[in-house]
């Protein structure tokens, strides 16, 4: 509607493409190229092969897979619960309290994912809280960051839903446990789902923390990723980034068509 | 949680028996959170000893590899966010203004990169630009040339362009909600009055956008100060910023007090990044 | 879209056998609500009889809602009670209050079927089964709904919406029915129909105690029993809906309930005789109207209706005035004229024009009832 020519419109639609064809789909495109190449030394591969995943399936592919999938989960579970509590407890504090919890709650977000894997080191690296060398830390790590993520969409949600049916379910008698069960949270679902899916997704793709935590073992597909290439094994390395970006948009659509049957 | 959710928007009703319901959550983020971050902060400031001691903080603040990385962290973010806003405003632009078929899911597309894990790009660009990559192969074999003519890749422009690819689409997100606010009968009544399309993306279009600019734009600075994955996996010797130094302190050289004075300032220039983006956020309403 | 009226009257008076007689009087005791330094309720007494409409009117940010909402308990008094039959509710949680109500956006939950809807209060209350199925069918009739059980309240059009909403607050007997503006969501036309409905339940359950929120004064005049007009937080006039319309106690109220012309007067003569006439003079003219406690000399205001003034004078239309005919609106059913009065804008709404109306700018005689006429002190605020 702002450019009316046609010659105009093609040269804009052109340069649009160049641009996201650059940025945007080059990447995507070459990282999948890359996973099923058998040489390559000129502009394209000499040839396709799909040895790089069966090596990387023989190899630490399937745990890495399921250290991610277990951590994303528990964290992102533990993150849905904790953001959605605090979002619903925020509500009923005074203003300002509210408003300065919210911003800590927020925080996690913005401190450098590294510093947080640094901080867990300093902190929970003996007794009483060993975590240090566990599994549990990694958890913690990815919990602490996208704990924020799962607090703001939440609180999104709770902000735009209309205090209306929470008040008609109070005045025709629903006590607040029956009211928050039967039409808070039913009524929140979907950005609930939205915010477990924006979470594992971050999880899924977590590097900075985990890497200075994980303990043997326990290795996630960005660990293993970054392994991989730094031992040269670049072409390994494309395949389990293409299995681990299947497996998070995967899980995301999944998630999306729940939420979408959840609202219609 | 029973209580968890009495009434909003009450005037003293009520409160007090669900105001501890906070207390959980609360306490949890304090625990895993805010008690490992005060203790970095105590950390930066004591020696092996147990000593306060603040020559090391000075020690580290003059020397010369944490000058370079936060000059490094500095150049980068902006750069990269500079190109972020750009890259957003033209994408956001078409995709609103000048729509085609798809572009929609073209949208959506871009969307899902927030999901995706950031060192994907710099993977992806070794392949495209790196010194064994498309590019240079291409232009070798087209030149004839002996040695690869591209090597910006691990330099700090190649963090930079990754960083616009991965970061844009924060700029774009929020562009293109309020690029769906503005009156299209406005543009429409402009150009049958003749004004040209750079004329109505001036006066109608930008000062719609710039909330969005100067939100999604904080975001970007504050994300970029705090990218990790890109730059480890670019690896290049000379482009090493605060957060990589902070983890090759830590994990390679087990430097902990370094680390954590390192990650001190880090973390302030964080959240004085953050700061101001909850400000324009908040401010602006976006 | 179409609206279906509610169910006959035949199924309707079985329903309304069950739901009669749940009604209780709402007792306001100087309730004032505060927040913070802002008082947006000053202390209100207020008595709601049972099975009474009360509506209340006002412009907004008049502290209409605020009541409503402090009868609900979602709004905390800053002093005084509120008692519901003969219990004081004033400490109680909404879920505690034995009411019903109806907000402006209907508030269906989106995710629960019609009838889950209406079953709502029921079941959160722990009713049995078998009384939530009747209950729920009896609701759904009272309000025509009785095909649409199993639809989800997205596929129901806004007034269906209202009516579902309106069976979920019957269906826990309320004690007292609270209104939101109902109706503010819908249609013009539907609108009225939802008017007339809403009377017709109301004759169908006349135990029924309702207080109706609303700034529209055709939706109070239609329906309420009472009218309490509010006005910066305190209540302007206070009483049975035609005693307010005919003889309102002040200008607001005058202005704010239907159309009013008022004439600056002088009081002449106080009011006597068995219907209370009082005559005041305008210029020349001594007209008579009803009046209160005047004086002889008091300067007061002469408010007459648009649809009382009348173009030609007989027996009963013995006040007379003159104006200048300044604007001529025809509508159809109805003609506005606008004339100047010494100085007053006046309006007439005529249903019948004479042969050939005077030109514009000239002199007209105007002629109305003394009966029709009251006195009205002007506002001592603004």
């Amino acid at each position: 509607m702002l450019v009316w020519s046609r010659s105009g419109r093609m040269l804009i639609w052109a340069a649009f493409a160049l641009v996201f064809g650059v940025l945007f789909l080059a990447p995507l495109a070459v990282i999948l190229l890359s996973s099923l190449a058998d040489q390559w030394n000129g502009v394209l591969p000499s040839g396709l092969t799909f040895e790089h995943y069966t090596d990387v399936a023989q190899g630490a592919a399937w745990k890495a897979v399921k250290a991610s999938l277990i951590t994303g989960f528990l964290a992102s579970a533990l993150a849905l619960v904790s953001g959605t509590w605090a979002a619903l407890a925020l509500r009923i504090q005074d203003a300002t309290l509210a408003r300065v919890l919210g911003v800590l709650f927020f925080i996690p977000s913005a401190v450098p994912s590294v510093s947080v894997g640094l901080g867990l080191l300093v902190a929970f690296s003996h007794p009483p809280l060993l975590l240090n060398g566990t599994i549990a830390i990694v958890m913690v790590a990815h919990f602490v960051l996208i704990s924020a993520f799962t607090f703001g969409n939440v609180s999104a949600g709770l902000a735009r839903l209309s205090p209306d049916f929470e008040q008609v379910a109070s005045s025709l008698g629903a006590r607040p446990a029956y009211r928050l069960w039967h039409v808070t949270l039913p009524l929140l679902a979907p950005y609930l789902v939205a915010a477990f899916g924006l979470s594992f997704a971050l999880s899924m793709g977590e590097l900075g923390a985990t890497v200075m935590v994980y303990p043997p073992g326990w290795v996630t597909l960005p660990v293993s990723i970054f392994s991989l290439t730094d031992r040269g094994d670049v072409f390994a390395g494309a395949a389990l980034t293409i299995i681990l970006v299947a497996a998070t948009l995967v899980l995301l659509l999944g998630l999306e068509r729940l939420a979408g049957r959840q609202t219609r | 949680m029973a209580d968890a959710a009495v009434l909003p928007a009450t005037p003293a009703a009520r409160r007090a028996p669900g105001r501890f319901w906070i207390v959980p959550p609360a306490a949890l983020l304090a625990l895993l959170f805010f008690y490992p971050l005060a203790l970095i902060v105590q950390q930066a400031f004591l020696d092996d000893s147990g000593m306060a001691n603040v020559a090391e903080f000075v020690r580290v603040l003059h020397a010369r590899f944490f000058l370079n990385a936060l000059i490094n962290t500095i150049t980068i973010s902006v750069a990269a966010t500079a190109g972020c806003l750009i890259v957003g405003l033209v994408l956001g632009l078409i995709l609103a203004f000048v729509p085609f078929p798809g572009s929609g899911v073209i949208a959506r597309l871009i969307d899902t990169f927030i999901a995706l894990p950031t060192f994907l790009v710099t993977l992806a660009f070794t392949f495209i630009y790196g010194s064994a990559g498309m590019l240079n192969a291409g232009l070798m074999e087209v030149f004839s040339l002996q040695a690869p003519p591209v090597d910006f890749l691990y330099s700090t422009w190649g963090v930079v362009l990754a960083e616009v690819t991965v970061y844009s689409p924060f700029v774009l997100r929020p562009l293109l909600a309020a690029f769906s606010l503005v009156d299209r009968g406005q543009i429409e009544a402009a150009s049958v009055l003749g004004a040209r399309p750079f004329r109505i993306v001036r006066q109608v279009i930008l000062p719609a956008a710039v909330p969005a600019l100067i939100a999604g734009g904080s975001l970007c600075l504050l994300l970029t100060v705090n990218e990790f994955g890109i730059v480890l996996f670019i690896g290049a010797k000379g482009v090493i910023t605060l957060p990589l130094l902070i983890y090759s302190k830590a994990i390679q050289e087990s430097a902990y007090q370094v680390a954590c004075i390192i990650a001190v300032i880090n973390i302030a220039l964080s959240l004085g990044l953050f700061g101001l983006y909850r400000f324009a956020a908040g401010r602006l309403g976006v | 879209m179409s609206v279906p009226a509610f169910t006959g009257s035949n199924v309707m008076d079985v329903d309304a056998a069950k739901i009669r007689g749940a009604g209780s009087n709402v007792h306001f005791d100087k309730v004032s609500v505060a927040y913070g330094a802002h008082v947006v309720l000053h202390p209100l007494t207020l008595d709601i009889a049972p099975g009474e409409i009360l509506a209340m009117i006002g412009p907004s940010g008049s502290g209409k809602t605020t009541a409503l909402r402090a009868v609900a308990g979602f709004v905390r008094p800053a002093s005084g009670r509120i008692r519901i039959g003969a219990t004081d509710v004033t400490d109680l949680p909404p879920y505690e209050r034995g009411l019903g109500m109806v907000v402006q956006n209907y508030a269906l939950f989106p995710h629960m079927r019609v009838e889950d809807n209406v079953a709502f209060g029921l079941r959160a209350q722990g009713a049995d089964k078998a009384l939530i199925g009747e209950r729920v069918k009896d609701s759904l009739a009272t309000v025509g709904m009785s095909g649409f059980s199993k639809r989800y309240p997205r596929e129901l059009s806004g007034g269906q919406q209202q009516r579902v909403a309106i069976a979920r607050a019957l269906a826990v007997r309320p004690r007292v029915l609270l209104l939101d503006e109902p109706l503010s969501a819908l249609d013009a036309q539907i609108r009225r129909n939802m008017v007339e409905e809403i009377a017709k339940l109301h004759r169908d359950l006349p135990g029924l105690t309702i207080l109706y929120v609303t700034h529209d004064q055709t939706e109070a005049l239609t329906l309420a029993d009472k009218i309490a007009i509010m006005r910066d937080g305190r209540v302007s006039s206070h009483g049975p809906t035609t005693e307010l319309y005919r003889r309102p106690p002040n200008r607001f109220t005058a202005e704010f309930l239907g159309r009013a012309n008022l004439l600056p007067v002088t009081v002449a003569e106080g009011a006597a005789g068995p219907k209370g006439l009082a005559k005041a003079k305008l210029g020349d003219a001594v007209l008579a109207g009803a009046g209160r406690s005047e004086k002889p000399g008091d300067r007061t205001l002469l408010c007459i209706r648009p649809q009382h003034l009348s173009l030609t004078g007989d027996e009963e239309h013995t006040n007379r005035i003159v104006g200048t005919l300044k604007e001529v609106h025809w509508q159809g059913e109805l003609t506005h004229l606008v004339l100047d009065v010494d100085g007053t804008p006046v309006r007439v709404s005529a249903t019948r024009l004479p042969v050939s109306l005077p030109e514009r700018g000239s002199a007209m005689p105007l002629f109305f009832t003394p009966g029709d006429t009251s006195l009205v002190p002007e506002d001592v605020r603004g």
